[in-house]
């Protein structure tokens, strides 16, 4: 094993903790941050103040083929291509950087989650990484949006250009309405 | 507005838009790419360039930065959307996020 170097091990940190403050879980820590179980669950601690989540990530590709995290994943993606292709970032950076503009441009109501948190982002760049999903432009405003590479895509129409009857009423969006009439 | 005014205000926004990308581009690189739309090559130009040649560079009759929407599609969804607001912009930022750089040939 190579000598620890400390400097190395302070970036480490470093990215640990604004991986966290993003809202990633302690999977996405293991495996992107080269640091102990141990000292990811202190600092997840000492930063969160509670216990990190327990039990499994979620590891179906179908959550991001709905309407609303469809539009949130597909922006998200082209973001993450965009900074890959242009802008030369590599790996967790690259999600990560991806992932705050992705933050600015889709910011959460006041006191709410965003839709698309930190993990899902990171694992739809898994799940693309291994080809279970793909980009598809549609054929009506050419915009590319994440698809299952496995479906038939042959003259798709995106989410926005062709909206779902139900896509949007929600009993968030009625209660809302109902507040502002 | 007279024609001078035109080229001093064009002079302004030139020495404005340099000085803000060369900002940007010094604080964080990759995510100043994304939102100038540049390649990576002209962001390294603007990075490297000293007071005086912004200056220069600014000091010009023509406009600097261009007009990013060449496509209808876009400048549509912007302007005349019949939707929801957010979602229009939404909409708009996936196109966007798809366009091409803008890159020294």
């Amino acid at each position: 094993m190579s000598k620890k170097s400390v400097v190395s091990e302070a970036q480490e940190i470093q990215l640990a903790i604004e991986l966290i403050n993003l809202g990633a879980r302690l999977q996405l820590l293991e495996s992107e941050v080269s640091l102990s179980r141990e000292r990811l669950l202190k600092l997840y601690k000492e930063l969160k103040g509670v216990s990190p989540p327990k039990g499994m990530l979620p590891f179906s590709t179908d959550w991001f083929l709905t309407w609303q995290p469809n539009i949130h994943s597909s922006l998200f993606v082209n973001i993450h291509h965009f900074l890959v292709t242009h802008a030369g970032a590599t790996g967790i950076h690259a999600v990560m950087k991806a992932y705050q503009l992705y933050l600015e441009q889709m910011p959460p109501a006041p006191g709410e989650e965003p839709v698309l948190s930190l993990t899902r982002a990171w694992t739809l760049v898994r799940f693309f990484n291994s080809d279970m999903l793909k980009l598809e432009p549609c054929g009506k405003c050419q915009g590319k949006f994440v698809v299952d590479a496995m479906d038939l895509n042959g003259g798709y129409v995106c989410g926005l250009c062709h909206m779902p009857s139900r896509a949007g009423k929600t009993k968030k969006a009625r209660e809302a309405e109902s507040q502002a009439a | 507005m007279t024609a001078n005014d035109m080229m001093a205000e064009i002079r302004d926004a030139n020495l404005s838009y340099l000085m803000l990308a060369q900002q940007m581009i010094r604080a964080d690189k990759v995510t100043a790419i994304f939102r100038l739309g540049i390649s990576a090559d002209i962001a390294d130009l603007i990075e490297s360039m000293s007071n005086a040649q912004i200056l220069k560079l600014a000091g010009g009759n023509m406009m600097l930065a261009r007009f990013r929407f060449d496509d209808s599609a876009i400048l549509g969804m912007l302007t005349n959307y019949n939707k929801d607001r957010s979602l229009a912009q939404s909409h708009a930022a996936i196109l966007m996020a798809g366009q091409p750089v803008e890159e020294i040939a």
